[in-house]
């Protein structure tokens, strides 16, 4: 089991940060990703292996008022 | 206290409560989408003392969604707007225009004599420069921010690096509200909370610092996320 945004979700083996975003449907455009206070640029959301246990914390990102 | 103005204000805003309401003076930085709902919200509940700054008029595409648009004030200074409601709804309320935008050289002068600073901006840039002001007048700052069917908010105490985090360098050239979609609701819900944030504060509600509001109208969920 992760967290994901302080809720839980089923861990699996060889889920990386992109196949996380893929099973939460997170498709916005501006998207920010945290794994345990760790930044994680999108050209590697590929192969960041998530592991069981990580806290991650993903935002859409927006600035308008 | 005007006691019937506020009636149904109780019993969570109490009369002892009003009259400090009434003493409070809040900066809100952009008068546009959220800053429109958050001053409707703040007048009406009774906050005494509204500064409102922004140097941009109404136009067409504003329409959409900020409260204060309309065909009749289109190409008109939105403070100027922003006041003239303020003042229909609850003449109690004292408000100063400042129709200029934030800048460096106006920042501190701004922020003179407010309790609370409410970012109601378009931009990161401008998020960062009254977060850096605050920290310097040692003013806690309300960040909201919306775009699509997404949007955050937070109380942010003087110092904090919260939007340091939230806006990490690559992404500070983030679209404005120009280019990203701005949806009525999601503007409402998003002021709505920055409001109701703002009231809990004025009235001394300690909060927890540094925590995020993500609202997520795509999936309908609204996460507070230690940051």
């Amino acid at each position: 089991m992760i967290i994901v945004n302080t809720q839980e979700h089923p861990w699996h083996e060889g889920m990386t940060v992109q196949v996380l975003l893929d099973e939460k449907g997170y498709i916005f455009r501006h998207i920010i990703v945290r794994v345990n206070d760790e930044y994680v640029a999108e050209e590697d959301w590929a192969r960041r292996m998530i592991r069981d246990g990580d806290d991650v914390v993903v935002l859409h990102l927006t600035a308008g008022g | 206290m005007e006691l019937e103005r506020y009636r149904r204000n109780l019993p969570e805003i109490s009369p002892a409560q009003q009259d400090v309401l009434a003493e409070k003076h809040v900066l809100i930085v952009g008068c546009g989408g959220l800053g429109g709902y958050i001053i409707e919200a703040l007048a009406r509940a009774g906050a005494g003392h509204l500064r409102l700054m922004d140097g941009d008029t109404f136009k067409e595409s504003d329409l959409n969604r900020q409260l204060l648009a309309s065909s009749m004030n289109l190409g008109r200074p939105k403070t100027l707007a922003a006041r003239q409601r303020v003042l229909a709804v609850n003449s109690l309320v004292e408000v100063e225009e400042s129709p200029y935008f934030l800048s460096v050289e106006n920042a501190a002068e701004a922020l003179a004599g407010c309790h609370l600073a409410i970012d109601a901006l378009d931009n990161v840039p401008s998020r960062l420069l009254l977060a850096e002001a605050c920290a310097k007048a040692g003013l806690p700052m309300l960040h909201g921010a919306v775009g699509a069917w997404y949007g955050q908010a937070a109380l942010l105490p003087p110092g904090s690096k919260l939007l340091e985090r939230v806006y990490p360098a690559h992404c500070r050239g983030l679209e404005s509200a120009e280019k990203m979609a701005m949806l009525a609701p999601v503007v409402m819900q998003v002021a709505a909370l920055q409001a109701s944030l703002a009231l809990r504060f004025l009235l001394g509600d300690e909060q927890p610092a540094d925590l995020l509001w993500h609202l997520d109208m795509e999936r309908g969920s609204l996460e507070k996320i230690s940051f």
